[in-house]
């Protein structure tokens, strides 16, 4: 990873070229590249970036002058916080309706939130943030068009980024929903007299919970990768915006300290969802134990 | 069933309070911005981009320009973006002792931020820290290029500059340098710079607001408005949808699509559009298909079709009226694609092969509907028979095209661009023209000798050898295409008052919004 994003970046472009003038002379340009050690050879470079790592020094930023790893750290528990209250959202709300809908397949609740669940997975969201400003900040006046600050500022982006992973997990909770209503073991438990609040906490959902987690780890990589679109929207200064600015400036050592951060909370991540199956599922345990 | 009645109607509940937990959750927040210091007192200003710094030295770098300058830190003197005439600031005056030697006179009884005094000893270092190899000041190589000079304190309100060669305008180039004080760190850059401005920073939370108040220290007058907060956000859309909101008082860089309404203030903002057309490769090599170009292209019709009332007018050359040089005499290009046929027409008679590939270039975003320019003006000169092919590009590709050295294995390129003057001087803008211009192709010896003689002049010959190089470019070399002067607009609330001046883009003094009431 180190080594992919440390010379994939470095093959899109030179950054004395969007530092400088446009006049800027070849003394200039040689001073720049001095100074900003971008002269060195490659190999150098990545060498000192690894060395730099071993002490958590990731480098200072061409474009703003700070460290690397505050610019990336200041920029994650915003990026983090929005990504979390999304999924826990998301995934409340997926449970509760897809069961929901799952309890009469075609009826028609059932129709009514199948067919919002396609729209919401598939809507755009740069177009869903913009008629919600419109709509709630502007026509309204409820809401702040953007920013970041007390609660009223997270209900557009939170509201805006929820709509789809909302949309597709509640497809996923209501398609394995309705499979686990006709299993035998819900049929047996039907039998023995437990009620259908039983049923479906007990019984049903526990199958359903492996395929919904899934599809759930998914979608929240996409959100600590950065929710770009609302990010830029909105003004929220989240790591998203942080790596695409840090791209398009060719600010290397910012998008280096990003993705460092990123991937190591992916990892984070995935570890925490490896938990879960094992939580959620017994069998997922014991074979780990007899491994 | 009744069992599953009641559930659906407890899964329903249970929405309803996941809704109230959600919203309750989010009272824990990023960084808590609420507007503690807003009120009647402050001018909200919403920006494109955060600052990346306040470096004072790289303050000719627009988005940090726009809050430095002449706010927290001033130069010794200052262009009347209206008038175009220098202006006194930390100096009082000026004079040319010598062909290589200005003497300045500083305004005595100023402070810096820090409350120690401004001296003479502050401007010399404050040039010498500018020009130094070792720090790379954004205005080095925006103003000065390789340009030395030697400063010296004579006393604490007399400071004397000498260059190796004449250097008439150097006083117009120095109002490019912010004042520091001589404690400022010789080479390294400050994000928070102490100036002898009539603002000092107060706050900074990175990524989210920037918060600068009045300094009651200030030698001048007091500005109307205590406190600035900036904010930024790059969609045009919601910067004028935040004026119109009431949430900013002034919202920079609009364009038609943003939805300002009535509340959009447009201003001249020194923007030319054109095309450099790269003279050494064919068909351009052919002065007949230069000129071709520029009848192929319907200036005006792009105006009535993507900028209508916008006060965007027909380019007649690469600076627009009031910068010294223009040459008011010079007509547009007619649109006349006829014309510009026969022209194709006489050169492939002559063995130019006037079918050879040509790659236009624009930047993704530039200016408002940069894009459907572009699509338009390859169009016409589709129409005209020129073989075009239009690359849209992010910036740091197109100065590929746009710099030396050229991409030259892509056939000829018509590279449309913005040229900003800031300064007011036509002396910034020879390196579209040279023959070793930064951005020219190539260039015509009888020019080269023109905009050199020009450079050494002052006064009314300035103005007469700038405007005679313009008239030569124009009739003589065609690299460039005018196309359009543009304009920039602002949004400003009902709440404060403010007239964007044509530096307003790159300056934006506080002192001059007031509120409306």
């Amino acid at each position: 990873m180190f080594l992919g994003v440390f010379f994939l970046a470095r093959i899109t472009g030179d950054p004395s070229r969007l530092y400088l003038p446009l006049n800027a002379t070849a003394q200039n340009r040689a001073d720049f590249m001095r100074e900003s050690g971008l002269d060195k050879p490659l190999l150098q470079q990545f060498v000192d970036y690894l060395q730099g790592l071993v002490h958590l020094d990731l480098g200072t930023s061409l474009r703003t002058g700070e460290a690397a790893s505050s610019m990336a750290l200041r920029a994650f528990p915003a990026t983090m916080q929005l990504a979390i209250l999304t999924m826990v959202l998301a995934i409340v709300g997926a449970v509760i309706i897809g069961s929901w809908a799952a309890l009469r397949p075609n009826g028609i609740g059932d129709r009514v939130a199948n067919f919002m669940a396609m729209v919401a997975a598939s809507v755009p969201d740069f177009w869903l943030a913009l008629m919600g400003i419109l709509l709630f900040s502007v026509t309204l006046g409820w809401l702040p068009t953007s920013g970041a600050g007390g609660p009223a500022y997270w209900v557009l982006p939170v509201a805006t980024l929820v709509v789809r992973p909302l949309g597709v997990l509640t497809q996923v909770v209501r398609g394995s929903m309705v499979a686990a209503l006709s299993e035998p073991y819900v049929k047996l438990a039907r039998a023995k007299g437990a009620s259908e609040t039983r049923v479906v906490t007990h019984h049903a959902l526990r199958n359903v919970a492996a395929p919904a987690l899934t599809v759930a780890g998914d979608l929240a990589v996409s959100l600590i990768n950065g929710a770009v679109v609302v990010e830029t929207i909105f003004g929220w200064p989240g790591i998203g915006k942080l790596m695409i600015d840090s791209i398009l400036g060719r600010d290397f050592a910012v998008l280096q300290a990003a993705v460092l951060l990123t991937a190591l909370s992916i990892f984070a991540l995935n570890i925490v969802i490896d938990i879960c199956y094992g939580l959620l599922d017994v069998r997922v345990r014991s074979t780990s134990k007899v491994a | 069933m009744n069992g599953s009645r009641a559930l659906r109607a407890q899964l329903l509940l249970g929405a309803a309070s996941i809704l109230v937990i959600g919203t309750s959750l989010t009272s824990c927040s990023v960084s808590n911005t609420d507007s503690g210091t807003a009120g009647k007192s402050a001018v909200r200003i919403v920006l494109e981009v955060e600052p990346p710094t306040l470096e004072p030295c790289d303050a000719s770098y627009t988005a940090t320009g726009v809050v430095v300058r002449s706010n927290i830190t001033q130069p010794l003197l200052e262009r009347n973006a209206t008038s175009g005439d220098l202006e006194p600031l930390l100096a009082t005056s000026w004079d040319q002792t010598t062909p290589t030697e200005w003497t300045f006179k500083l305004r005595s009884g100023v402070n810096f931020q820090d409350g120690s005094p401004f001296t003479a000893e502050d401007a010399a270092f404050s040039i010498d820290r500018a020009l130094s190899r070792e720090i790379n000041c954004n205005v080095k190589g925006e103003i000065f290029g390789d340009e030395t000079m030697k400063t010296e304190a004579v006393d604490d309100t007399t400071l004397v500059v000498t260059t190796p060669d004449p250097d008439p305008v150097l006083p117009l180039k120095l109002s490019f340098i912010e004042v520091v004080p001589s404690s400022t760190s010789p080479d390294k850059k400050v994000r928070e710079p102490i100036g002898t401005g009539p603002f000092e920073v107060t706050s900074w939370s990175a990524g989210t607001k920037l918060v600068l108040s009045s300094w009651s220290g200030y030698w001048g007058e007091q500005p109307a408005f205590k406190t600035a907060e900036y904010q930024w956000r790059s969609e045009g859309t919601v910067r004028a949808q935040m004026v119109k909101s009431g949430e900013a008082d002034i919202a920079t860089r609009l364009g038609p699509a943003d939805g300002i309404g009535d509340l959009g203030e447009d201003y001249p903002n020194n923007e030319t559009t054109g095309l450099i057309l790269n003279g050494t490769l064919p068909p351009f090599t052919d002065i007949r298909v230069r000129q071709a170009v520029n009848y192929a292209i319907d200036k005006q019709g792009i105006i009535d079709s993507l900028y209508p009332d916008s006060g965007i007018e027909v380019a007649t050359q690469i600076v627009r009226e009031g910068i010294i040089g223009h040459n008011d005499d010079l007509e547009p290009w007619p649109y006349d694609p006829e014309k510009a046929k026969q022209l194709i027409a006489e050169a492939k008679a002559d063995g130019v092969p006037v079918d050879a590939p040509i790659t236009m270039t624009g930047r993704i975003a530039e200016w408002p509907n940069v894009a459907q320019m572009a699509q338009a003006v390859q169009g016409e000169l589709l129409a005209v028979g020129l073989n075009v092919k239009l690359k849209m590009l992010e910036t740091s590709q197109q100065i590929l095209y746009q710099v030396r050295p050229f991409v030259l294995d892509e056939g000829a390129t018509a590279v449309m661009i913005s040229h900003g003057n800031q300064a007011g001087d036509a002396g910034f803008s020879t390196q579209y023209m040279t023959s070793d211009g930064a951005l020219s192709t190539f260039g015509d010896d009888e020019l080269d000798r023109l905009i050199h003689s020009a450079e050494r002049a002052t006064g009314d010959e300035r103005q007469k050898l700038y405007a005679e190089a313009f008239a030569y470019e124009h009739e003589h070399v065609v690299q460039f295409a005018p196309l359009l002067h543009m304009v920039g607009e602002m949004g400003v609330a009902k709440t404060v008052l403010y007239k964007p001046t044509p530096a307003s883009g790159d300056e934006m003094h506080l002192a001059d919004i007031t509120p409306a009431s």
